[in-house]
């Protein structure tokens, strides 16, 4: 009953000082990032804020140009913005090297210590918070350890010239060894240079590893044909990934993302200072696993009985089943 | 405002460059799409290892510099035409780029910032953990950053403009005083009859060079600038470059209507300032009419097209 006198209360204040604007800027349109958005949405939503009525959000994109993610910071620095979310790495640099008298909420940046966001995740005495999309990348190592016992070389396909994919892939070369398995790099900076890449560094590798990366995800029907063709099996840190060509995922989808970057901004709405709240990485309740059960028979893989069971999404004779 | 003055003047050095490879010499060249990485890169890498930035962007105008001399060395030695040796070079420095900054991506830090770690270290735990057994073993720690001071506050209080602007204005004025000299005056002879200048006694290839490495210079120049105003340098940053400064030149010489190459140097000037105009205009009005983020490569691609169209429709001569 408080909490709801309560968000009576904020309701009618924000009507009565009036809508308050919100600048969302992302660095391109690709579907993982457009699901960030609208997750963003979602959690407006939810908490009771209409959007275009409470909140009004000023969107912008990039169109891939780093000269665009500055343009766009400076034009949200100079207009009457209330709250800034900028998602992806560039977008969220520019925005904090542009913005510091208002609060600033980064989303799906890898690592945003190495991107010079903030100083440490959890709390920061800054404007700056957000969401990091970090994907568990040794417990996706330890998950094909337990699916290959005997695999022994992970081939990592990634573009070198994506920050987010080349620090999830230093991770896995820290963590490998450990399992005494090795990472071999499967590198294209575009999707024709990965499937040469994948064709010619592919038949010397056990199973193939795909993180959170652009150029992988914008083609990942080829590369999942590729695969299939050289027998090599794909475990991808991304649901929608592994949706294209994986034989098991393990990761969050970016919806998930964006709902949590929007609960920052809600509580931002609600009155809290961005130094009171925490930057985390996505929570381990939103990771998914998923097995895709046809392309493991295809390629004769035995899933072990006990992640069948805990797996909540499975694909079985075509048809795609979630728990 | 301000920050769209800002923009366009950092912007308009790498319009000096292609104007002086383009129009000057008549060596069309590719080149700053990676020469303006590779400077921001220099710069921000040495940054990090602790020089001042005047050191800093002095190196990486350097090296852009060099990579100018790579095409011309391919162009004027295997006789390559300077489009085809300057797409080469562009690739290559895409590369090179990561190598300078071991990352894709290297932020100019405003703060110390602490480890980096995996999301095992920072979250502790993943559902998986009792069937796949054991703890999780990422061991992946890497040493954070160390703030590095710039020139630039982004304040928008006027501070940042005034650094720009003179360093756009002594540009110029160097610019204007070389094509000035008598050997600016035979690379503009160059630019307009690559033979003739045979008969003045001095080796045509120099100019090429000389052009070739004026134009990446003022590249990396606009792209070191630029890294340590936008807090950052990444890879993909020189997408475009050079259709933004030709979009750059050819609206200042439409502002101008005129040809001369004694003032020209001013024509990239004013050209990119009024390309950022029109650009932040597109991006705060463009949407409400439905325009897609997608659609405004397509609309500067036709926007460059349709402006030569009218000039050769008012002059009828060649201008590209």
């Amino acid at each position: 009953m408080k909490r709801l006198i309560a968000a009576v209360v904020l309701v009618l204040s924000v009507i009565s000082f009036g809508a308050v604007r919100v600048g969302i800027t992302q660095i391109v349109d690709h579907p993982a990032l457009n699901a960030v958005f609208d997750g963003i949405v979602k959690a407006l939503e939810d908490s009771g804020f209409k959007v275009g009525q409470d909140v009004i959000i000023d969107r912008q994109n990039a169109q891939g140009s780093m000269q665009n993610a500055v343009t766009i910071a400076k034009k949200f620095a100079t207009e009457k913005v209330d709250f800034v979310v900028a998602i992806a790495t560039p977008s969220a640099q520019a925005c904090v090297q542009a913005i510091s008298d208002r609060p600033v909420i980064f989303s799906a940046v890898t690592d945003p210590v190495g991107a010079g966001l903030i100083k440490q995740l959890g709390k920061n005495d800054s404007n700056v918070v957000g969401v990091s999309d970090m994907v568990p990348v040794a417990t996706q190592l330890r998950l094909i350890k337990k699916i290959f016992p005997n695999a022994k070389k992970v081939g990592v396909i990634y573009n070198p010239g994506e920050a987010n994919s080349v620090t999830l892939t230093n991770i896995a070369k820290s963590a490998a060894p450990s399992l005494e398995m090795t990472v071999v790099d499967i590198p294209g900076t575009s999707p024709s240079e990965m499937i040469t890449a994948l064709n010619s560094i592919g038949p010397n590798v056990d199973v193939l590893y795909i993180g959170t990366d652009n150029t992988a995800a914008s083609s990942i029907e080829a590369i999942g044909s590729a695969a299939l063709r050289l027998k090599k099996p794909i475990v991808a840190a991304d649901i929608d990934i592994a949706r294209g060509g994986g034989v098991v995922g393990f990761g969050f989808n970016y919806f998930q993302v964006g709902v949590e970057t929007g609960q920052l901004l809600v509580a931002l709405l609600k009155g809290a200072k961005a130094s009171d709240l925490e930057s985390h990485v996505v929570g381990p309740d939103s990771l998914v696993l998923y097995i895709n059960l046809d392309i493991a028979k295809q390629l004769n893989v035995e899933i072990p009985s006990d992640l069948l069971e805990r797996a909540n999404i499975v694909v079985k004779d075509g048809k795609e089943v979630s728990k | 405002m301000i920050p769209i003055i800002e923009q366009g003047l950092l912007l308009s050095l790498a319009a000096m460059g292609v104007y002086i490879s383009f129009r000057l010499v008549d060596l069309p060249d590719l080149t700053p799409d990676g020469s303006y990485v590779l400077g921001g890169a220099v710069a921000v890498v040495l940054l990090h290892s602790g020089h001042g930035w005047v050191f800093s962007t002095f190196i990486a105008v350097l090296a852009a510099g060099a990579a100018g001399a790579v095409v011309a060395f391919i162009t004027t030695r295997f006789r390559i035409n300077s489009l085809l040796a300057s797409i080469m070079v562009m690739t290559g420095l895409y590369s090179l780029s990561i190598r300078v900054m071991n990352a894709p991506n290297l932020p100019v830090p405003k703060f110390d910032t602490g480890k980096i770690m995996s999301y095992e270290q920072i979250v502790g735990k993943t559902p998986l953990d009792d069937i796949l057994g054991g703890s999780p073993s990422a061991s992946f720690e890497a040493s954070g950053l160390r703030a590095v001071k710039i020139p630039f506050t982004n304040l928008g209080d006027g501070h940042d403009l005034v650094i720009i602007c003179a360093i756009v204005f002594l540009s110029i004025v160097v610019v204007s005083l070389f094509l000035r000299t008598e050997f600016g005056t035979m690379l503009r002879g160059y630019g307009r009859n690559r033979f003739a200048v045979k008969v003045l006694g001095v080796n045509p290839d120099l100019f090429a060079y000389v052009g070739l490495i004026m134009c990446n210079i003022f590249a990396g120049f606009s792209g070191a600038l630029f890294s340590m105003y936008s807090g950052f340098a990444d890879v993909n940053m020189g997408i475009g470059t050079v259709v933004v400064c030709l979009a750059a030149v050819i609206l200042g010489e439409i502002v101008f209507g005129s040809h001369e190459p004694m003032y020209g140097v001013i024509f990239p000037i004013v050209g990119a300032l009024l390309y950022q105009f029109l650009l932040t205009f597109a991006m705060k009005y463009g949407y409400r009419i439905g325009f897609k983020p997608s659609d405004m490569k397509l609309l500067t691609a036709l926007f460059v097209v349709a402006v030569i169209a009218v000039r050769r429709f008012k002059k009828s001569e060649v201008t590209i």
